[in-house]
């Protein structure tokens, strides 16, 4: 089985009327879909209210799909529809900045947290859940390391995964899961399980 | 014996929702754990880190590593209906991607006609039987619908008029091969003058029948003519009823015993 016909599983069940399965998508697929859009704005805040309305339109667009595509390209679709419509409806004013920002990088930085009012706590919480993630990753044990890491940075199938590492898919699916639980216990650890609940963290 | 411990379980159900947000779950161990995410907040709330632990490793940068699209979604969506109860989001202003929306037509006539084909056949189906009974009802008139009971074969015990019993509890491979022994396939009873004197007998031929394979042919002869016989001395008296006779079916089981 494929992530498409993983998601077209959940995409089915919201079909048949259980939203939840939508909201299981859209935590799966949230930071994505802001990365894209963050593409056209540079604004977090923008971009995830931009993410936000592409994921009702997707909601209320579902009944039509019918699986050509993987929800994810579908998805794709209208978060970059969206995003564009934002920017063609909306008169985009330069921003001047006093900075001299030459650099593309540093630019991209200092623009986004000017520019977000919530980005200094954002940020300092993103930057705390990748300071742990990666600490995690690195107590782990070199098998377990090498799964998640091929799977999560190089988005390879467990079956790939099987063949560079050479042992069976069951094997890399119990790594991967072990990794994921060690990170997911320290994250755990560290915010008293206010991660991953549908709530506003910050 | 061996148990299976909570915490076994769990580790297994955690393991499969590893699995499945990789997409490397089976698409029926997905529907049953997407069943168990809808009613399990701690279970979505590990899919959502799972999530956040994508996330992080790949260092995306700009994003904020919180749930809160995921919240605003959920509240919207809330306000939403359902699709399940028909509430399809009818009349939004949904700008579908290109190939949704060119096939949204077609995929509504076709979805249309999936629901309506067969609804269609069960129509012509219920047609044609409505009008068989309401012709059986003008051939046999309203007594003999007593036990017409869907079933595919059934014993004629009456010439005048044909009765038709129900034989609901005869499996189709048990039912007798009257014919293939060279016996009659219809025996002649006297018509019964009410429905209270027809029904023992029709149960006992059931019963006789439903056993028959188990005897032989001149058992199973002796047996109906006992019922026929039953019959007829039952018509003198009008209006006895033999079903609560225990003589009777000690008469019907004078074929060998009932496995």
């Amino acid at each position: 089985m494929t992530a498409e016909e993983s998601d077209l599983v959940l995409v089915k069940r919201v079909q048949r009327g259980d939203k939840s399965a939508f909201d299981l998508l859209v935590r799966k697929y949230q930071h994505k879909v802001v990365k894209l859009v963050l593409r056209y704005v540079r604004n977090p805040a923008e971009a995830e209210d931009i993410a936000q309305e592409a994921f009702i339109k997707a909601y209320r667009a579902l009944p039509q799909f019918r699986g050509d595509s993987a929800f994810y390209t579908w998805m794709y679709r209208i978060a970059i529809n969206t995003a564009k419509n934002q920017l063609a409806s909306r008169d985009r004013s330069p921003i001047a900045y006093d900075l001299d920002l030459t650099d593309p990088e540093e630019s991209h930085s200092v623009q986004t947290k000017l520019q977000d009012p919530d980005t200094p706590e954002g940020m300092a919480l993103t930057e705390e859940i990748r300071g742990i993630v990666n600490s995690a990753i690195e107590g782990l044990p070199e098998e377990l390391k090498t799964a998640i890491v091929l799977r999560e940075l190089d988005g390879l199938s467990y079956e790939e995964i099987a063949a560079a590492m050479e042992c069976p898919v069951g094997t890399v699916r119990s790594r991967i899961f072990r990794a994921r639980e060690a990170i997911d216990k320290r994250l755990r650890e560290v915010f008293e399980g206010g991660l991953g609940r549908t709530e506003e963290v910050i | 014996m061996s148990f299976e411990r909570p915490e076994d379980r769990q580790g297994e159900r955690d393991s499969q929702l590893s699995a499945m947000f990789d997409g490397e779950l089976s698409a029926a161990e997905c529907e049953l754990l997407a069943r168990r995410l809808a009613r399990d907040e701690a279970l979505r709330a590990q899919w959502s880190r799972f999530a956040l632990i994508g996330a992080a490793l790949r260092a995306e940068r700009g994003v904020i590593l919180h749930e809160r699209v995921a919240w605003r979604v959920q509240s919207a969506i809330a306000q939403e209906p359902s699709y399940g109860d028909g509430g399809a989001a009818e009349g939004s202003a949904v700008r579908v991607p290109a190939q949704s929306a060119s096939s949204a037509a077609a995929s509504a006539s076709s979805g249309w006609m999936r629901f309506a084909r067969p609804a269609f056949g069960a129509g012509i189906a219920a047609g044609v039987a409505a009008m068989s009974i309401l012709w059986l009802r003008t051939q046999e008139g309203p007594e003999t619908m007593l036990a017409a009971a869907p079933s595919s074969e059934h014993i004629v015990l009456t010439p005048e008029p044909v009765v038709t019993v129900a034989q609901t509890a005869v499996p189709a491979d048990k039912h007798p091969t009257i014919g293939g022994t060279g016996e009659p396939d219809r025996y002649s009873t006297p018509a019964p003058s009410s429905q209270t004197s027809f029904a023992p007998p029709a149960r006992l031929a059931n019963y006789v029948v439903a056993h028959s394979e188990y005897s032989g042919p001149l058992a199973r002869r002796m047996a109906l003519l006992g019922i026929v016989g039953n019959e007829v001395q039952a018509e003198g008296t009008e209006g006895v009823s033999t079903a609560d006779q225990p003589a009777s079916d000690k008469q019907a089981t004078g074929a060998p015993n009932a496995p």
